[in-house]
């Protein structure tokens, strides 16, 4: 085995391990635990509304159950904000200067 | 002994690669970033849906709303006592939430009213909450509707401004766990009294009514009773619910085939590059290869190795690259096509997944691809006479 050789294989041989040890770190750290589930299904329970806070223009994205038939329509004149999902979230920043 | 590993065959590609340098760094780095984009676009999704699957069988089996000219509007509570009649039905709650405009910092709460002395709920309350314990004149708060809060120097109490125009103070009794901040974020949670009296819902009103039907077969029967019952009503049942999740991915999954697209089609462009043949000093190396004693079979397990390990490089680079981007850095710019622009946005911890099939799949869309487009090319030249490939 040249240097070269050796080289590559000991490249190898880190990137394998950087990726194991990686896996492992996450998998410890950033999986979620049986408890932070139970704490989910709890307050999901609780609440009986189980989407997440997340928000990307789609319509019905957070809480469904309480959208309208006609959220469907960006301009749905209902609505304070300027498009249709904006019921857990802030409307722009540029939208709103007027 | 013949599939054995030729390890100066290895060398000779290990050589060949340096000599092309920059080439060989560019093609490494396209392909890395390549690999790292798809990965970690499929173990955002991965994860999103994993957290969303969690939850999905803490949902509601039956929820029931009033409409009124197709717009939600409140339901009777006398409903409940009708509902309990229906056979196959074990328990009806009327809930009371809705969303609340804090004008000042130009974003919604969820406000969501319970019965805070009913035991069931403040076992519930003690285990998904760092300190405080809910009371008539208290909340509890999402860490995102704190800070918004905090913001607007609201530290130990809110007002709510009531429809009338008057104010509701209710005091700040604790805020949400870290662990469910991707669900409770925007959420507050206080007693159905005060709730009612901030938006200004009669006692004998609800938002809606849950239902929980005994026989889980019986779901879709009983939601069909209900809405003939209740013409007007609106009866979404849990796998309603379930399958507008699928609706949000649906979404989501057009633009991240856009990207999956570009990237994809990045990657094409580079394969087709090399696919349209090898250069004139390729095409000599190899003929020269052939003059000198090498056999087809040699001169492709070359190239084999050469793709192989540029490629299986770029692979594994890109998979570590992309688990630190997502899981550790939490997706910066990438996560903004969930999170949106929002004052309420939560930070994007997402649980760490780890998906073998999102591994192959990126795998095997790129690795063996490249492999084959350098080694075809190889055979087209390497079956040729050395002396026409010289020349």
């Amino acid at each position: 085995m040249n240097k070269k050789s050796k080289f590559t294989f000991y490249l190898f041989l880190l990137l394998g391990g950087i990726l194991i040890l990686q896996i492992l770190y996450l998998g410890s750290e950033q999986s979620m635990t049986e408890n932070m589930r139970e704490k989910k299904v709890l307050f999901v329970q609780l609440t009986g509304l189980p989407d997440l806070a997340l928000y990307s223009n789609s319509n019905y994205i957070r809480h469904r159950s309480l959208s309208l038939p006609s959220d469907i329509y960006a301009l749905d004149g209902c609505l304070r904000e300027y498009d249709s999902a904006t019921y857990a979230i802030n409307d722009s920043t540029i939208a709103s200067l007027k | 002994m013949k599939n054995k590993i030729n390890i100066y065959l290895m060398e000779y590609a290990l050589g060949s690669i340096l000599r092309q340098g920059h080439k060989s760094i560019f093609i490494a780095v396209v392909f890395t970033l390549l690999s790292a984009l798809l990965t970690s676009i499929f173990f955002i999704t991965n994860s999103i849906k994993y957290e969303l699957n969690t939850t999905v069988d803490a949902l509601p089996q039956i929820i029931v709303q009033n409409t009124k000219a197709s717009r939600v509007a409140e339901i009777d509570i006398n409903s409940v006592d009708k509902l309990l009649n229906l056979p196959g039905i074990s328990n009806v709650n009327a809930r009371v939430w809705g969303y609340y405009y804090f004008a000042n910092a130009g974003v919604n709460f969820t406000l969501v009213g319970v019965d805070e002395f009913e035991e069931q709920y403040s076992k519930t309350l003690g285990n998904v909450v760092n300190t405080g314990k809910l009371s008539s004149s208290s909340m509890l708060i999402g860490s995102g509707v704190r800070d918004i809060m905090n913001s607007s120097y609201y530290k130990d109490y809110f007002n709510f401004i009531k429809p009338d125009g008057t104010i509701k103070k209710v005091e700040i009794a604790g805020v949400f766990d870290s662990d469910i901040e991707l669900e409770s974020n925007d959420m507050i949670v206080m007693s159905k009294d005060t709730l009612r009296e901030i938006f200004g819902i009669q006692e004998s009103k609800a938002t809606d009514l849950v239902v929980k039907v005994a026989n889980l077969e019986e779901i879709n029967t009983v939601a069909l009773k209900i809405e003939q019952m209740f013409p007007n009503a609106r009866v979404i049942t849990n796998d309603d619910m379930k399958l507008s999740y699928e609706n949000i991915f649906n979404y989501k999954s057009g633009i991240f085939l856009a990207l999956f697209v570009v990237a994809i089609f990045t990657f094409f462009i580079i394969i087709y590059d090399k696919m349209s043949g090898l250069s004139s000093e390729q095409k000599r190396e190899v003929g020269i290869l052939k003059a000198i004693g090498w056999r087809v079979e040699d001169v492709l397990k070359e190239k084999f190795y050469e793709s192989l390990i540029v490629s299986l490089f770029a692979y594994f680079l890109g998979v570590i690259l992309a688990l630190a981007y997502v899981y550790i850095f939490n997706a910066p710019l990438l996560r903004d096509i969930f999170i949106g622009y929002s004052d309420l946005k939560p930070l994007f911890k997402i649980s760490f997944v780890l998906d073998f099939q999102t591994l192959f799949l990126v795998f095997f869309l790129s690795v063996p691809i490249y492999i084959a487009a350098t080694i075809i090319p190889s055979w087209k030249v390497a079956t040729l006479e050395a002396d026409d490939v010289i020349r």
